[in-house]
């Protein structure tokens, strides 16, 4: 990976990239230009992540004749294929270099924060959510005990917008969760389960499951399984997967007419259960 | 064009949160959690995620102001200190040590802290210390 950065940056491929450098022992990102070649040495694919494309997206933003390369791991390239859509990232300046994760004998610099979540402990275990189940593991609760669990989780939350902060797919100027009329500002703990609905639902068609938000919670909240159901719905209702393809999301309605047309049902249930 | 990531620590409270500032072009625009951090392994409550908007609030004091005739007046250190010894000095005169409390903060070094119990003991000569976490 050093010897190609070098090379795009000598050649002028790209004018800055946009990796994980050692520091002291951190794995931090780094932007290495010309200018500091030399810091190419410790480069390093990292173990942990932060979320890079968004710090692409906004160099590229500011710098519209800038080429920018980018250290990238699938979720990464996931993220950066829904901003293009949503066109907050011109890809055709961003260039990647692509970086392994799944864990696999093939795959030795496997190298990803989330391999190894943290084990729930036995009191979540039996009032919350495991962060670690799948969706179906969930949707098997009765659904009285499944609202008692969530709200257990829901109740948690300190409001630190972190789970907002750091999505890589999280761009709007305005925010609908710091709208006053939706949800009250200014008010600790939040509303819930609103607060984590009205994210839940905007993530819908968006989300590219990278965890980063179940990362950066302090509430320990199983948010990447929330999105991952609704993400699963409209899967069902749109056959859309979000992060892959060219096809613009279903939900994007600037323009003329919304971008995608449900897909035909089946013994006419409006919305498939899952 | 820019951009640098600086490891720091968190400015607001004693549990001393790694934070990583992003700073484009010499100005800091973001604050994220430092992932490796042993203290919040990657998590910031909502002040530290925010840090970035009171370092560039137009609010934000970058002198020491003097409040004389119901104002606010800039002034320098030096003045500051001048002023406050002595009116700290007229009120132990007389009203009495125990006149004055000294709050210390969480946030502050041991070094830091225990200068200034110190000078509240030997100094001004009162045991009324007490530290921002009782507040
Ligand atoms: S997993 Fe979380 S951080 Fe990642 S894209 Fe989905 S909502 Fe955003
Ligand atoms: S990161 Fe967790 S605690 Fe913070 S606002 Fe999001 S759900 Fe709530």
């Amino acid at each position: 990976m050093k010897d190609q950065v070098k090379k795009w940056l000598e050649s002028g491929t790209v004018d800055i990239f946009l990796g994980m450098k050692m520091v002291d022992g951190h794995p931090l990102p780094h932007a290495f230009t010309l200018g500091n070649i030399s810091d190419l040495e410790e480069l390093v694919p990292g173990t942990v992540r932060y979320p890079l494309e968004t710090f692409a997206a906004e160099l590229a933003a500011e710098n519209p004749d800038a080429r920018i390369g980018l250290a990238a791991r699938e979720c990464t390239q996931r993220a950066l294929n829904v901003l293009s859509l949503w066109n907050q990232a011109p890809t055709d300046r961003i260039e990647t270099i692509k970086l392994n994760c799944c864990p696999s004998p093939l795959k030795e610099h496997a190298a990803c924060s989330y391999l190894d979540p943290p084990e729930a402990g036995l009191f979540k275990k039996h009032f919350g959510i495991d962060n670690a189940a799948d969706p179906e593991a969930v949707a098997r609760f009765e659904p009285r005990e499944r609202f008692s669990r969530w709200m257990y989780e829901f109740q948690k939350c300190i409001k630190c917008y972190g789970c907002r902060n750091i999505c890589p797919v999280c761009f709007c100027e305005d925010c609908s969760l710091e709208h006053k009329d939706l949800i009250g500002t200014g008010q600790l703990p939040p509303e819930a389960p609103i607060f984590h609905l009205v994210r839940a639902v905007h993530m819908a068609g968006r989300c590219i499951d990278c965890g980063l938000c179940e990362e950066a919670c302090p509430a320990d909240i199983p948010l990447r399984l929330l999105y991952r159901k609704v993400n699963a719905v409209v899967d069902d209702l749109f056959d859309y997967r979000a992060g892959e393809g060219e096809q613009p999301p279903p939900f994007n309605i600037i323009g003329e007419r919304p971008s995608l047309e449900p897909k035909p049902m089946e013994n006419g249930s409006a919305c498939p259960q899952r | 064009m820019e951009c640098k990531f600086v490891p720091s620590v968190c400015s607001y409270c004693g549990v001393g949160c790694g934070v990583l500032f992003k700073v484009v072009d010499g100005k800091l625009t973001g604050t994220l959690p430092l992932k490796t951090h042993p203290v919040n392994e990657g998590r910031l409550c909502v002040k530290g995620w925010n840090i970035h908007d009171f370092v560039n609030s137009y609010l934000r004091l970058k002198s020491p102001l003097i409040r004389a005739f119901g104002r606010f007046i800039k002034t320098d250190w030096e003045e500051a200190i001048k002023i406050t010894s002595d009116r700290l000095k007229d009120i132990v005169r007389q009203h009495g040590p125990d006149s004055v409390g000294v709050l210390v903060s969480a946030k502050m070094s041991n070094e830091e802290n225990y200068l200034a119990q110190k000078f509240a003991r030997a100094v001004i000569g009162t045991n009324n210390v007490d530290h921002c976490a009782r507040l």
